[in-house]
C-alpha cells in the first residue's frame, strides 16, 4: 500500500525534525484510511482497550454524542467533544467517559470521572491524532448502562501549515474560567487549559535520542473538598491540556483545580462559585 | 486569431465528439456567434480563481461547448495582494479583473447576475433576474461566506464597524480606512481564526502589511494577533521576519496562551478571549469563522462541516452528479484553501467535464501550488507542494515543493518578493487574461 507507506515515512520524517505530532509509529494502525463511515459505528468492537472497559455490557451506540471534525489539517491538536444525551433513571448518572484513538501507538487518550456534581456529562479536549483513523468513546453510568461510539477522523497536513516547534514551560500560566453565578444545582461551564509540553515519550529530539515522557497524568476538581471531576490524561492529549466540563454546586463553595504530571510536579488553582 | 496552438486539439475533439461535416466550419472560429453549444452545455457559478479558470479551459478545450459563466461583479478584486493594499504597496485597480477575455477572446457567456437556486434533477439554475439555466454539468466556484454569529458578538452588521476584509472588495476598502484613521501609538488587533479557512498565509501576512503601513506613518503603533490555533502557515518565517522588520511591533498568542476569541463587541471594538481577558483595539481586523459560498448549500453538495466533499480524481461532488465543486469551498486538504490551488482544480474539474461530455474518462489529475507571502516590500517568503490522487485521496507528492530556507539572505528575501508580483501576475493572466 504505497499511500500507506508514504505516510509512515513523512511521519517519520516530522517526528526526527522534532514536529509536534510525534507520536511515533510502532504499534501501528488497522488499515482503515478511507472506509465508509458506516465502518465507524462498530470500531469499538475491534479496540481491544475499548473491549475491556466495556465487558460484558452491550453497549448503546445512541445517546453517546462524539463531536469531531471529519477532517482535520493538524493533528497535533483535534478539537474534541463528547457527552451522554441519553436521559437516565432517577439517582443514575454518568460516572466514567473513556476516549480511544484507534490509530495511535497508545490507543487510551483519557478517562474522565464524573459525579453529581459535576452535572453535565460533556466534556471538550483537544487531542493528538497520529494519521487518519477511529476516535472511540465508551461511557458508563454508575447503575452499569453502558455506551460506545466512534467517528473517523482524516489527518491531513496542509502544504501551508508548517508548524513552530516551542518547547513550552511545564506546568505554567493555569488558567481556569468559571461562570459569573450559578443556579443552585444547575450545571455551568468550566474551561481550563494549562502550559505543559505532553512529551509522549515516542519521539526523537535533534541528537537522535528518544525525549523522555512528560506528560500531565492526572488533573483533579474538588468542590469544598469533594471530588467533583478527574481526568486521566494519556499521550494521545494535546500539548497545553485544554478540558472543558460542567459543575453543578448546591451552595456556593471553593473549587480547586489541580493538574499532576508524571514527575511529581503539580500546579493548583481555585476559583470561588457564586451560587445566586 | 485566437487560440492557434490549440486548433489541432479543437479539431481534433470536433471531429471525435460530433460528425464530421457540421463541424467542419467550426474550426478555427470561436467568436460567441460559432459557439453552438452542440457538445454539450456548461453553466460556471462564480467568477474568481476557480470559476474564471473553469469557463476558460472548458472552452479552450472544446470551443463547441456552450459555456455560460454567471457573476454578480463586473469587477473581481482578488483576494491575494489585497494585503498589499492594506500595506500601501499596491492600488485596488491593481488587484481588479474583468471578463472581457473570457467573454470577446473565448465566447464564454457572462451573465452578472446572482444564481438563487439550483434544481439538481433538473438540471437548472434559476438567476435573480429571472431567467433560468440549464446545463449538462455545473461548475460552483462558490469561495466562501462568513459564518454569521459562530464568533459571538460577530454578525453582518458588526462587520461594517470591524470589517473582516476576508472577500477583498468594500470591506477590504473600509479596513483600509480604519487603518489610515488610527493614531499613532494605537493597537491593530487581529483576530485568526481556525481552520479550515481561506488562505492559510493570509492572517499572518496581513498582519506584516499593516505592520509595514504603521511603521512607515505610525511607527509607535502595535499589532496584536490573537489566534484561535497553536500553529500557522510558515510560522518560523514569519516570526523571523517580523524580529528583523519590525522588532516587537508585532504580537502573536495563540490557542495556548488565551488567544482565542469567543466575543466581539463591535461597538466598543473589544475582544473577550476563552479565558476572559477583554482587549481593546483601536482597530479591529476579524477573521472569522467560514464555509463553502451559500450556493452550494442550496445545490446540497455540503456536509455538516460545511463545505463540499469532492471526488479528488474530477473535483465532481460526492453527493449531487454532475455538479462540479472547486477552490475554496471542497474539502480538498492537504491543498489549501488558496488562489493558485482554485486554478488548478479548475483545470482538472474542466478536463474531466470535457472528457465526459465526449464519453471519455477523465485524465489523471495532479495539481501544485505556491503561496507567496510578503512580510515587507522586500521580504517575501513561500511555501510549495504538488499533489497527486493516491488511495482515493488527495495527498502531497513526497519530496516535491518546500519552504523558503529559514537563513536565507535579504538577496533571497527580496528575489522571493519580486517572484511574488510575477506570480501575481501570471496567475491572473491565466485567469481572466488581464493585466495587473
Amino acid at each position: 500500500m504505497p499511500h500507506r507507506a508514504r505516510q509512515l515515512t513523512l511521519s517519520r520524517r516530522r517526528l526526527l525534525h522534532g514536529g509536534l505530532l510525534g507520536l511515533g509509529l510502532l504499534g501501528a494502525a488497522p488499515g482503515l484510511l478511507f472506509s465508509p463511515t458506516a465502518l465507524a459505528s462498530d470500531a469499538w468492537q475491534r479496540l481491544d482497550a475499548a473491549q475491556q472497559v466495556i465487558g460484558d455490557a452491550t453497549p448503546e451506540s445512541s445517546g453517546l454524542s462524539l463531536d469531531l471534525p471529519h477532517v482535520s489539517e493538524d493533528g497535533s491538536a483535534v478539537a474534541l467533544t463528547v457527552g451522554v444525551e441519553a436521559s437516565l433513571d432517577e439517582g443514575d448518572y454518568v460516572e466514567r467517559i473513556y476516549l480511544f484513538a484507534s490509530g495511535n501507538p497508545n490507543p487510551e487518550i483519557a478517562v474522565f470521572h464524573l459525579t453529581p456534581l459535576a452535572g453535565k456529562p460533556e466534556v471538550s479536549t483537544r487531542v493528538r491524532l497520529n494519521e487518519t483513523q477511529e476516535v472511540v468513546a465508551v461511557a458508563r453510568s454508575a447503575e452499569g448502562k453502558v455506551w460506545a461510539t466512534a467517528r473517523e477522523v482524516r489527518i491531513t497536513v496542509s502544504g501551508c501549515l508548517m508548524r513552530g516547534d516551542d518547547v513550552p514551560e511545564s506546568l505554567s500560566n493555569p488558567r481556569v474560567s468559571v461562570p459569573d453565578s450559578f443556579s443552585a444545582g444547575q450545571p455551568g461551564e468550566i474551561r481550563t487549559l494549562i502550559t505543559h509540553p505532553m512529551e509522549t515519550g515516542l519521539r526523537e529530539g535533534d541528537d537522535g535520542e528518544t525525549l523522555p515522557r512528560h506528560i500531565i497524568e492526572r488533573f483533579t476538581v474538588s468542590v469544598d473538598g469533594d471530588t467533583a471531576f478527574e481526568a486521566e490524561l494519556h499521550q494521545s492529549v494535546s500539548a497545553n491540556p485544554y478540558l472543558r466540563f460542567h459543575l453543578a454546586p448546591q451552595a456556593s463553595a471553593e473549587a480547586a483545580f489541580e493538574w499532576h504530571d508524571d514527575t511529581g510536579d503539580s500546579a493548583r488553582e481555585t476559583r470561588e462559585l457564586n451560587v445566586s | 486569431m485566437p487560440l492557434k496552438p490549440r486548433q489541432g486539439v479543437s479539431r481534433r475533439q470536433v471531429l471525435k465528439g460530433l460528425g464530421a461535416a457540421s463541424s467542419l466550419p467550426l474550426i478555427g472560429g470561436l467568436a460567441p456567434a460559432f459557439a453552438s453549444g452542440s457538445d454539450g452545455r456548461v453553466v460556471v457559478i462564480g467568477g474568481g480563481f476557480g470559476g474564471a479558470t473553469a469557463a476558460k479551459y472548458l472552452k479552450r478545450a472544446n470551443p463547441n461547448l456552450s459555456v455560460t459563466l454567471v457573476e454578480p461583479a463586473q469587477t473581481f478584486y482578488t483576494c491575494p495582494f489585497s494585503n498589499l493594499f492594506l500595506g500601501g504597496l499596491r492600488e485596488m485597480s491593481k488587484i481588479a479583473h474583468g471578463y472581457d477575455e473570457l467573454r470577446d477572446r473565448y465566447g464564454v457567456e457572462v451573465i452578472h447576475t446572482l444564481a438563487e437556486d439550483i434544481d439538481p434533477d433538473g438540471h437548472s439554475v434559476s438567476l435573480a433576474n429571472g431567467d433560468t439555466l440549464h446545463y449538462d454539468k455545473l461548475v460552483l466556484s462558490p469561495g466562501i461566506d462568513i459564518r454569521w454569529n459562530a464568533l459571538e458578538g460577530y454578525d453582518e452588521a458588526a462587520a461594517e464597524l470591524v470589517p473582516h476584509a476576508w472577500k477583498a472588495g468594500p470591506q477590504t476598502e473600509l479596513l483600509k480606512r480604519q487603518i489610515e484613521g488610527m493614531d499613532d501609538g494605537g493597537t491593530f488587533v487581529l483576530v485568526a481564526p481556525e481552520n479550515p479557512f481561506r488562505c492559510p498565509p493570509g492572517p499572518y501576512e496581513r498582519a506584516s502589511m499593516v505592520a509595514h503601513y504603521l511603521s512607515q506613518h505610525k511607527p509607535s503603533s502595535k499589532v496584536l494577533i490573537l489566534d484561535a490555533k497553536d500553529n500557522f502557515s510558515k510560522q518560523g518565517l514569519f516570526t523571523s521576519g517580523w524580529q528583523q522588520l519590525y522588532g516587537d511591533s508585532i504580537e502573536w498568542v495563540g490557542l495556548s496562551g488565551d488567544g482565542r476569541v469567543t466575543r466581539v463587541d463591535a461597538e466598543n471594538r473589544e475582544v473577550e478571549t476563552e479565558f476572559g481577558t477583554v482587549h481593546r483595539a483601536d482597530v479591529l481586523n476579524v477573521v472569522p469563522p467560514q464555509k463553502a459560498g451559500w450556493i452550494a448549500e442550496r445545490a446540497g453538495v455540503t456536509d455538516d462541516s460545511g463545505w463540499v466533499p469532492v471526488k479528488p480524481e474530477t473535483f465532481e461532488s460526492q453527493r449531487v452528479a454532475d455538479i462540479f465543486v472547486v477552490g475554496d469551498a471542497t474539502v480538498a486538504a492537504p491543498m489549501p484553501k488558496s488562489g493558485f490551488c482554485a486554478n488548478a482544480q479548475a483545470k482538472v474539474a474542466a478536463a474531466a467535464i470535457v472528457a465526459a461530455l465526449r464519453g471519455d474518462s477523465a485524465p489523471e489529475p495532479y495539481w501544485s501550488n505556491t503561496c507567496y507571502s510578503l512580510i515587507g516590500p522586500e521580504y517575501g517568503i513561500s511555501v510549495a507542494g504538488v499533489y497527486r490522487v493516491m488511495d482515493g485521496a488527495i495527498a502531497e507528492v513526497e519530496g516535491s515543493g518546500g519552504l523558503s530556507p529559514s537563513d536565507a539572505s535579504p538577496e533571497i528575501r527580496q528575489m522571493e518578493a519580486e517572484y511574488a508580483v510575477g506570480w501575481y501576475n501570471a496567475i491572473c493572466q491565466d485567469t481572466w487574461g488581464t493585466e495587473a
